[in-house]
């Protein structure tokens, strides 16, 4: 081992260290706390552990290369996973709380009053979160494996082990506060190179206010060259699947459960609503970074690595060439390097910036670190989700309505420990492209959830058989056009990334006529519905407004 | 326990389905409106970059941030107007017997 694998290393490890530690410090005894840290969390670091669960790899480590390499038309994944914290804070967050259960099926189940409905619910959730769980494992063991020069099942393995260790250990109570240390690490990793880069391409150290210029500046090299420019709306894909990914990723993001579930943890509404403003914003950092990254790697490869002679370009350029992220290829044979010679990966974009800005072995090593907290924190929080939907949802709410808490709490440590195995094992040959499962795990969840749990909190008139029909016409329409897209077949040009767009009208359209076809649901279900409009003071009955005061005289 | 009066209670529903609908719409036209019509957009600078490429990197994020805390806010300054108070809330939280 060289000394810059020790450096990294060493980092990952006081990193494991510290989540390990808070794991065992947090350790849950109840299941209250087991599933939903019993809703102490203050909204202030439920957003900072929001943030983490929700930062994955995809985003630490390839979201800035898909904004380099599509340029415009990347962007619906900065939107798109951004926007859908405003539906969710302003349209299911709070009142989900309010009506203050464990887990999303356990809404649908007793909002509707349907074991069926609670079993497609937690179905459907199993499904959505494994398949974004192996995304990130995989994603965890090509950090580690890329690192350390081991192959990636090997870095598969550790992963899970450490995550395996903490999430039972911990359950949502320990998750929480490892995401915010988590969350704390990787935005550190993320800014800090941007920095740098940004004061020495432009002098000045904050890249946001920056990278404008940059992307002009590509533009007008761009032309220079005879290409499209950077910043070209839809030259990289067409403008009708631009609308319908982002959509999809939006409204995806709204309904995920493992995202929901989070708003769980809080106290009250208002909690709920503060939980939503700070996640946004400190997602918002390193969503705002990553086209500033996008910009000045492309920026250097273009004036520092292209049109160079190719005996002389920078020394980082060989280190990168050789783990397969980067090629540079004289073709046309004139001994100088055209921009059209060199090919980019985008995994490559956040992992060599500190080596192309020259930041020295500990930022490397931050990175690193960073971007493993990313993975884990990802994978925990999906974890405690499975687990919940298996543990408490079927096992104590369907069959076992009699088990005591500690075999409650018994039943979720055995289920996070056989889903990290299952998944793990799964993730050593992942079944297709990560960022195209990942995206797909979104039109799913969208187009299940998202028309099922809108109307169920704000429509009265909605009724079980409506529910039911709705998520499975919409689960069984997003599959469908995955499949058809993938097969070739598609409406307006939308791929199968878009299939949201489709799942969720369809899903809207049959809860809303199976609902008026079916008999009106009871008096007090409807004022149920009702009562979520109003603060946890207020209560509705009968027709009636009623405020609880009494605390407040004395 | 009081009653609320009927139009009190309405009318802190309207306020609220107004003020969230006034923010969706807001945020629809950040995002997939300026994305209809990139082309026209494109026209015009903001910080360096062409317009439409500066509202989808930062402009429509730095207004999802604003109107989630706008949102934040505003709701309870309503709640206070109303006569809700968030001790009690988590009192009457706390006391949910669901949560066993």
């Amino acid at each position: 081992m060289d000394t810059q694998t020790l450096v990294s290393v060493g980092m990952i490890l006081v990193t494991f260290v510290i989540y390990v530690g808070i794991a065992i410090y947090t350790r849950s005894k109840e299941t209250a706390e087991f599933y939903v840290a019993s809703r102490g969390i203050p909204p202030f670091w439920n957003g900072m552990a929001i943030g983490a669960d929700w930062m994955s790899a995809a985003s630490f480590i390839g979201m800035a290369g898909t904004v380099m390499v599509m340029g415009y038309d990347g962007l619906p994944y900065i939107m798109g996973w951004t926007g859908g914290y405003l539906f969710l804070t302003f349209l299911l967050a709070p009142q989900l709380r309010k009506y203050g259960r464990f887990t999303v099926p356990e809404f649908i189940g007793d909002r509707f009053n349907s074991d069926v409905a609670r079993v497609i619910g937690a179905l459907a959730t199993v499904i959505i979160s494994f398949t974004y769980l192996v995304g990130q494992l995989s994603g965890s063991g090509v950090v580690i494996g890329r690192l350390f020069a081991i192959p990636t099942w090997a870095g598969v393995l550790l992963g899970v082990g450490i995550i395996a260790i903490y999430a039972t250990l911990g359950g949502m109570k320990g998750v929480t506060w490892t995401q915010v240390a988590q969350y704390l690490i990787l935005i550190t990793a993320y800014v800090v190179p941007i920095v740098f880069m940004s004061l020495q391409v432009t002098g000045n150290p904050l890249p946001w206010l920056t990278y404008g210029n940059i992307v002009d500046e590509i533009g007008a090299i761009d032309r220079e060259i005879g290409l499209t420019e950077y910043f070209a709306p839809f030259s990289e894909s067409t403008q009708s699947q631009f609308l319908a990914l982002m959509f999809t990723l939006m409204i995806g993001t709204s309904a995920l459960p493992h995202v929901i579930v989070r708003f769980y943890t809080v106290t009250t509404m208002k909690a709920a609503r503060w939980s939503g403003a700070w996640a946004l914003l400190f997602i918002g950092i390193l969503y705002l970074s990553a086209p500033a990254y996008a910009a000045f790697s492309r920026f250097i490869l273009m004036t520092q690595v292209a049109g160079q002679p190719m005996g002389n370009l920078p020394s980082w350029v060989d280190r990168w060439v050789d783990t397969g992220l980067l090629s540079v290829a004289d073709t046309d044979g004139d001994g100088i390097l055209d921009w059209e010679e060199i090919a980019v990966a985008e995994d490559m974009v956040v992992m060599a910036t500190p080596e192309i800005a020259d930041l020295g072995m500990f930022v490397i090593g931050l990175v690193a670190a960073g971007s493993m907290a990313a993975a884990l924190s990802t994978a925990g929080g999906l974890l405690i989700t499975i687990s919940s939907s298996i543990a408490h949802d079927f096992y104590y709410r369907i069959l076992r309505p009699d088990a005591s808490d500690k075999k409650r709490l018994n039943a979720g440590r055995i289920a996070i420990f056989i889903a990290t195995i299952v998944a793990g094992l799964l993730a050593l040959d992942p079944p297709g492209v990560i960022t195209q499962i990942v995206a797909w795990a979104f039109a799913i969840a969208g187009g299940t959830f998202f028309p099922v749990l809108f109307l169920g909190v704000w429509w009265k008139r909605m009724t079980t058989q409506g529910a039911i029909a709705g998520m499975l016409v919409g689960l069984a329409t997003t599959l469908s056009y995955i499949f058809l897209a993938l097969g070739g077949f598609t409406i307006f040009g939308i791929e199968d990334t878009g299939a949201g767009v489709f799942g969720v009208t369809i899903n809207f359209l049959t809860c809303i006529i199976v609902s008026l076809s079916t008999t009106t649901p009871s008096q007090e279900k409807q004022d149920e519905v009702v009562d979520l409009r109003y603060p946890e003071q207020m209560t509705y009955k009968d027709g009636e407004v009623w405020i609880k005061e009494e605390d407040y005289k004395s | 326990m009081k009653k609320v009066e009927k139009a009190d209670a309405e009318k802190y529903f309207k306020l609220r389905t107004i003020m969230i609908f006034s923010f969706i719409l807001i945020a629809l036209l950040v995002s997939f409106g300026v994305v209809t019509f990139a082309e026209f957009f494109s026209q015009f600078t903001f910080m360096g970059a062409p317009l439409h490429y500066y509202m989808g990197s930062q402009g429509a994020i730095v207004v999802f941030i604003v109107l989630l805390f706008l949102n934040a806010i505003i709701s309870d300054r309503l709640d206070a107007k109303f006569g809700v108070d968030n001790a009690t809330n988590e009192r009457i939280v706390g006391g949910q017997s669901m949560d066993q």
